[in-house]
């Protein structure tokens, strides 16, 4: 320190220069006020030096009240001391100017180490305010990442082309992303969970209910596909998840939702089972088509010779003269021919006749949920809600459980298909009741078209089809295989659609 | 024309039924012997090609799905190899496709089984009387060829040079013969070759280089 100049001149006013002018001039100050006091006092007046010692070490610290301590007692010897204007001091006042000079020192050090000590807690306080004004900026810094980081959470949520929401754990909802307000096409708040359900397809509604309540109760995934409301007043499709955030004690806190647009998707799917189902209705024509030809060919042979024949005949017989003879020979070839074709005929119908002799006992009940289950999505596809009215307590009947399923099917497909073109409330019922001693009634009614006479008096002759793409064959299956039961067809027409009956037994 | 039909035409035609299926064989050759018309059977169409020559006469009623070889794969080795014996197709299911195809390949007529005598019968005097042409025609080449056979080298440059209507002083020049020569040859040609006139000789060299 000393090399450095600057703190050299530094060290010197700071210990030297400074503390010098401030014990002069309290003093000074000191000096100037005792003159007029000390004529009224007997003993030399000497509390205002104390004052200027105390200011010195008050405000020039230790070194300061030190020079103070000898200025004054200089003052005091010389001034008001006996003999004045002298330094000498007078027997009786030694004593005196001694307590003087130890108080004095007293006070400075008293003076100085306070004024150290307050100095010292200011500093400290001083720090103390630094430091939280340091703590403060950087909380503040803090927070404003993270509000950065919420906002950038948020707009991503927001970016996110799915639709968002959250709700708490009794699946109040708390909150929306835009994707879905704008789909939706109203406030947030309007849409308690309660009118959730409103914007749902009735038709869907039961099922997002039940699959929400499982889930909630066992606190685990939810998904259901659904159609949903939008703002236009369409529905379209959607996949609907929601996961479950647990809290520490494994209870779920809030419920994290997206709604998936699977309208496109759907669409897809629909498309590819509409080709599904052309595709195999031309396999099943392209096969009876076959079949058909290879019947006709079948029957063919034996007929063409049995023409010529008959005109070989009538030519032995008309020739001049007749031949009789070999008239006689064509004849018996016409009988073998005619034998040959009968023949035919009964191998096509041993052929369409020809099946495993199946019966098992079979609930009608659970064949007709298995079909309804079987048609939901093509009812959807084509607008029609399925019924279903099941008695209960029906026996068990001893049937071929395929085949059955295969007349319910036939006369379902049949009632949609009736009820393509019809404009009101499209609606398939399927019903099943207890006609009889062991005897059941089904039902197969749609809301179509209906049935004119000449519609029923041949409908149920195969190859009689009202369809464009129709192979007639339906019903005349339906027909076969009810009497393969023992049992009753008929069809009934309705004042809007139709009905079709069948009947079976348990001694089927 | 003044070649005469060749003594095959005169031959006694034969209708020949190729069908699997032995009732209707019999039914139709009955039927055609009835009609007072010669009848062969045969159950497939390998069986038919192993009795098949040029020399056959007639009509061939050919069903079209056989066992083995198909009548209409029969219909066109008949045509590739020359055998244009007239055809008359039965099929119990005549679709448009395979009926074009058969007419194309030159079909007389295609019957839908069963069909009446009288389209059968009407076919066969059609198929009959194209046999005759077709093989009338054949034996007038023949003899044509026959004719041509005869003739020596030079006479057969000087027949192509005059039917492609080159003068005798061109063909003179080309064959490097006096004028008298290529008369001389020209003669011989025609009589050789018994053409009336040169239009005669023309038609003959365009009906043997068909």
């Amino acid at each position: 320190m000393a090399t450095n100049p600057r703190s050299v001149s530094e060290w010197t006013y700071e210990f030297i220069a400074k503390p010098m002018a401030i014990s002069v001039f309290f003093v000074l100050l000191a000096l100037l006020w005792t003159f007029p006091l000390q004529k009224v006092m007997a003993y030399p007046f000497v509390f205002l030096f104390f004052g200027a010692i105390m200011g010195s070490a008050w405000f020039g610290g230790f070194i300061a009240g030190t020079m103070a301590v000898v200025l004054s007692s200089l003052a005091i010897d010389f001034f008001f001391v006996p003999p004045f204007y002298s330094m000498a001091i007078g027997k009786e006042f030694r004593t005196y100017v001694a307590a003087f000079v130890i108080c004095a020192f007293a006070i400075t050090a008293l003076s100085s180490a306070r004024k150290k000590s307050e100095t010292a807690v200011k500093i400290a306080r001083d720090e103390l305010e630094i430091r939280v004004q340091e703590r403060t900026g950087e909380l503040q810094r803090s927070n404003a990442e993270i509000m950065q980081r919420e906002r950038q959470l948020r707009e991503l949520t927001e970016a996110i082309p799915q639709q968002i929401w959250r709700t708490d754990a009794g699946g109040r909802i708390e909150y929306f992303n835009r994707n879905l307000i704008e789909y939706l096409g109203k406030d947030a708040p309007e849409l308690e969970s309660e009118a959730f359900l409103s914007i749902l397809h009735p038709e869907d509604a039961p099922l997002f209910v039940q699959n929400w309540e499982a889930a909630r109760a066992s606190g685990g995934k939810f998904e259901v596909q659904a159609r949903v409301r939008g703002s236009d007043g369409g529905y379209r499709w959607f996949l609907i998840r929601a996961n479950p955030q647990l809290g520490a004690d494994g209870g779920v806190v809030c419920w994290y939702g997206v709604h998936i647009d699977i309208e496109a998707q759907q669409h897809t799917q629909q498309a590819l089972l509409i080709s599904q189902e052309n595709l195999s209705r031309l396999s099943r024509k392209m096969s009876m088509a076959e079949m058909a030809a290879s019947i006709a060919h079948e029957l063919n042979q034996p007929l063409t010779a049995l023409v010529a024949d008959s005109h070989a005949c009538r030519r032995w017989l008309n020739s001049q003269p007749a031949n009789l003879e070999r008239a006689v020979a064509t004849t018996e070839r016409i009988v073998r021919e005619c034998t040959r074709a009968s023949a035919v005929v009964s191998r096509v119908r041993s052929l369409f006749t020809k099946s495993e002799y199946v019966r098992e006992p079979t609930d009608i009940n659970t064949l007709i949920r298995d079909l309804a289950r079987l048609l939901r999505d093509d009812a959807i596809r084509r607008n029609v809600s399925i019924k279903l009215r099941l008695a209960e307590g029906i026996p068990r009947l001893s049937v071929d459980p395929v085949q059955i399923q295969q007349l319910l099917l036939n006369l379902a497909m049949n009632g949609m298909d009736a009820m393509a073109e019809s404009a009101g409330a499209r609606e398939l019922e399927i019903s099943s009741e207890v006609s009889g001693v062991d005897e059941v009634n089904v039902t197969v009614r749609d809301s179509g078209t209906g049935l004119d006479e000449a519609i029923r008096a041949r409908m149920f002759e195969p190859f009689f089809t009202t369809k464009p793409a129709g192979t007639g064959m339906g019903l005349s299956i339906c027909r076969s295989i009810i009497e393969a039961h023992q049992g009753r067809i008929w069809a009934e027409p309705l004042p809007r659609g139709a009905a079709f009956h069948f009947t079976l037994g348990s001694n089927a | 024309m003044t070649a005469e039909a060749g003594p095959d035409s005169a031959l006694q035609q034969t209708v020949f039924i190729v069908d699997d299926d032995p009732a209707i064989c019999e039914s139709l050759s009955d039927l055609m012997e009835s009609a007072g018309l010669a009848a062969r059977k045969f159950s497939s169409a390998e069986q038919f090609l192993e009795a098949c020559t040029p020399a056959l006469a007639g009509c061939l009623v050919l069903d079209v799905r056989l066992p083995g070889m198909t009548g209409m794969e029969l219909q066109q080795k008949l045509v590739k190899s020359g055998l244009a014996i007239p055809i008359i197709i039965m099929t119990a299911h005549g679709d448009i496709p395979m009926v074009r195809n058969a007419m194309k390949a030159g079909a007389v007529e295609f019957l839908t089984k069963p069909f009446q005598d009288e389209e059968l019968l009407t076919a066969i005097e059609q198929a009959f009387a194209l046999d005759r042409a077709q093989r009338s025609a054949k034996s007038l080449e023949r003899t044509i060829v026959d004719r041509w056979k005869t003739l020596s080298e030079r006479e057969r440059q000087v027949l192509e040079m005059v039917t492609a209507g080159m003068l005798n002083k061109q063909i003179a020049d080309r064959l490097s013969l006096s004028l008298v020569t290529v008369k001389l040859y020209r003669r011989q040609v025609m009589e050789k070759m018994q053409a009336e006139s040169l239009a005669d000789l023309v038609k003959m060299w365009e009906r043997m280089k068909s």
